[in-house]
């Protein structure tokens, strides 16, 4: 009967979709940083530390007086503004370079001021003639194109799977039990064990169709390439389906009306939405927060997704996400069982 | 489903389950259903510490085939005695009996034998009402009959339309169908006719009858008092937690009933709405 809320059923799809057709066609290529420069100098040096900075992809530069630059900072318009000053020259006395920035919106600051120093050097060499010592070359050894789509799809597959089993579990489980309809059940010979075990399976089966939906679009669609084996992928997709809904009856047996069920949910699915290396890997979290970060079950649920699809793990090298799938499944289906309650509560 | 009665110690016949062995049966003694010193205390709500009773020592013996009623105000516990039977909440003190089975020993075996309609009656809203029956029939481990089970309510023409289509004394009497989904020997109905209009009320106590008539009993709370004088063979009158007065509704009037004042009117009210309106159904 679940089945037959089409609009819930196909709205809860098209989150994950337009998520991943905003990223699958973006070319994941970083807008440049607006830098303003404002140049007191004028001198030969000047010009060529500027035109260094202009070539690199990472900086899109404007010129122009300061005061001008420092209003276009202040609303926004530009990132950050580098004060050339006017004794800028080859001296060995050394210059100092002022750089404004309005830290509020500026988060990459540790990233751009190697870039500037690099800047720096090269113009000094240039002067001086000197040749680098080193230099770098990037190769890439992953024989597979992978970016940052590939790296989001099985995140995205798992949040989808976790928001749609805490809604298909949780929120109807309250609906349920505020119309009686528990309650009605209840006076019946049925055991609460099979009646979420029924529920499980009818909301699994569903779960799985949505879930092969977005992996088709993401396959045909956005040529992202799946390198484990399906039969793996789902192994683990169908296991958290069960994890999550578990938890969703735990929620809604908690919960005591809509509202309640609705800062539940949202309590539990947003911290993992960021903590659990959806959108970026869990090794860019602040490393007090990682062991933790790590031990959630959306983490575990993304990790063994993203090791089988993306990087080709079988089921026998992921065991140590599946073990805390299993401990997640177990725990959940025990404390579901456990909390689930069959009447309206009493007032 | 073992259909025999194994284990239970008079043989008698009703459907058991295999974790029901064991069940001591003691029905020679007792009525069909029977509570001694049943009790409920809930906290106060404006003291959590503090405990009232919503049912306080109630007994009562109903005997099988009667049509038995429980009147009382708001809150004198009427739900909450029906509600401890039927297995839904936990009885505090006392004990109780349906068919000879102890209900909060075997609360499972309860809920084979009885049928129960719930004040609110709610159901899967995407369902329709076969499909619901259906549902019903299996959680019996019955098989299906949504068509007699309708037909026994009068609900034929409404099989594929929604609880949610149906109106207040359709609603009603599909609940009734619900409730019959196993045949069971006692029926708890709770308030069944609040909010119907006269022709589906009187409609709903043809079917009780008809029901009671074929081995039924039925157990059922009322605020409408023609209901209870017309209906029941016996009443309970509940008070705060407590039975003040049981008998059959004619020994309660000769006994409570102040004198009739000189009659100047014949008939009251509802005879007016049903001479004007006619008796026929209006869903």
């Amino acid at each position: 009967m679940h089945l037959r809320d089409r609009q819930a059923i196909v709205f809860s799809l098209v989150f994950p979709i337009a998520f991943m057709l905003v990223f699958g066609f973006t070319t994941g290529n970083r807008d440049p940083i607006e830098l303003g420069v404002v140049n007191n100098a004028r001198s030969e040096l000047a010009d060529e530390f500027i035109k260094t900075l202009n070539d690199n992809p990472l900086f899109s530069v404007t010129e122009g007086g300061e005061e001008d630059l420092r209003t276009a900072l202040i609303e926004g318009d530009s990132k950050m503004v580098l004060i050339l000053p006017a004794e800028f020259q080859d001296t060995d006395s050394g210059s100092r370079l002022r750089l404004l920035v309005d830290l509020a919106q500026t988060r990459q600051l540790s990233l751009i001021m190697p870039v500037f120093e690099k800047a720096l050097v090269t113009v000094e060499r240039d002067l001086r003639n000197t040749r680098p010592m080193f230099s770098l070359s990037v190769e890439d050894v992953k024989a597979r194109s992978q970016s940052y789509i590939d790296f989001l799809i099985p995140g995205l597959l798992a949040f989808t799977l976790m928001q749609i089993s805490i809604s298909g579990s949780g929120f109807n489980i309250v609906e349920y039990r505020r119309k009686g309809i528990l309650k009605r059940l209840f006076v019946t010979p049925i055991q609460p064990r099979d009646f979420i075990m029924g529920l499980v399976l009818a909301r699994l089966l569903l779960i799985v169709v949505q879930l092969s939906v977005l992996l088709g679009i993401a396959v045909f669609f956005l040529d992202v390439t799946i390198v484990g084996d399906f039969a793996s992928l789902y192994f683990v997709i169908v296991l958290s389906a069960v994890i999550f809904l578990s938890l969703g009856f735990c929620l809604g047996s908690i919960a005591k009306t809509q509202q309640a069920i609705m800062a539940m949910g949202n309590l539990f699915i947003f911290p993992q939405m960021f903590l659990s290396g959806i959108f970026f890997p869990i090794d860019s979290l602040p490393e007090l927060v990682q062991p933790l970060a790590s031990l959630l079950p959306l983490s575990f649920v993304a990790n063994a997704l993203r090791e089988i699809a993306s990087n080709g793990l079988s089921l026998l090298e992921i065991l140590p996400e599946l073990t805390g799938i299993t401990v997640w499944l177990v725990g959940g289906f025990l404390l579901a069982t456990r909390l689930f309650v069959w009447k309206e509560f009493a007032s | 489903m073992t259909q025999s009665g194994h284990g239970v110690k008079t043989g008698l016949c009703f459907p058991l389950d295999s974790n029901f062995e064991g069940i001591e049966v003691m029905r020679e003694k007792m009525g069909i259903v029977e509570t001694k010193n049943l009790s409920k205390k809930y906290a106060k709500p404006e003291n959590k510490a503090e405990y009232f009773y919503a049912v306080n020592g109630l007994s009562l013996v109903i005997e099988a085939g009667e049509i038995y009623g429980i009147l009382g105000p708001n809150g004198a516990g009427k739900t909450t005695t029906l509600e401890m039977l039927e297995g839904l909440i936990d009885i505090d003190g006392g004990e109780a009996y349906i068919d000879g089975i102890n209900v909060e020993t075997h609360p499972f075996a309860i809920k084979q034998i009885i049928g129960v309609q719930l004040q609110d009656n709610e159901y899967f809203d995407r369902l329709s009402l076969t499909e619901l029956l259906n549902l019903f029939c299996a959680l019996y481990h019955r098989p299906a009959e949504p068509r007699s089970l309708l037909a026994k309510v009068n609900l034929t023409d409404k099989a594929l339309a929604k609880p949610a289509d149906l109106s207040g004394g359709q609603k009603q009497r599909f609940s009734i169908a619900c409730a019959l989904a196993n045949e069971p020997k006692v029926l708890f109905l709770d308030e069944p006719t609040t909010g119907l209009d006269p022709q589906a009320k009187h409609n709903l106590w043809d079917l009780a009858r008809e029901l009671n008539s074929g081995g039924v009993t039925i157990l059922l709370t009322t605020h409408n008092m023609d209901e209870a004088e017309t209906l029941c063979h016996r009443i309970a009158i509940m008070d705060h937690g407590k039975i003040i007065a049981e008998d059959t509704p004619q020994n309660l009037i000769e006994k409570y009933a102040p004198e009739p004042p000189v009659a100047l009117r014949h008939g009251n009210m509802e005879d007016v709405f049903l001479a004007l309106t006619g008796s026929a159904l209006r869903d």
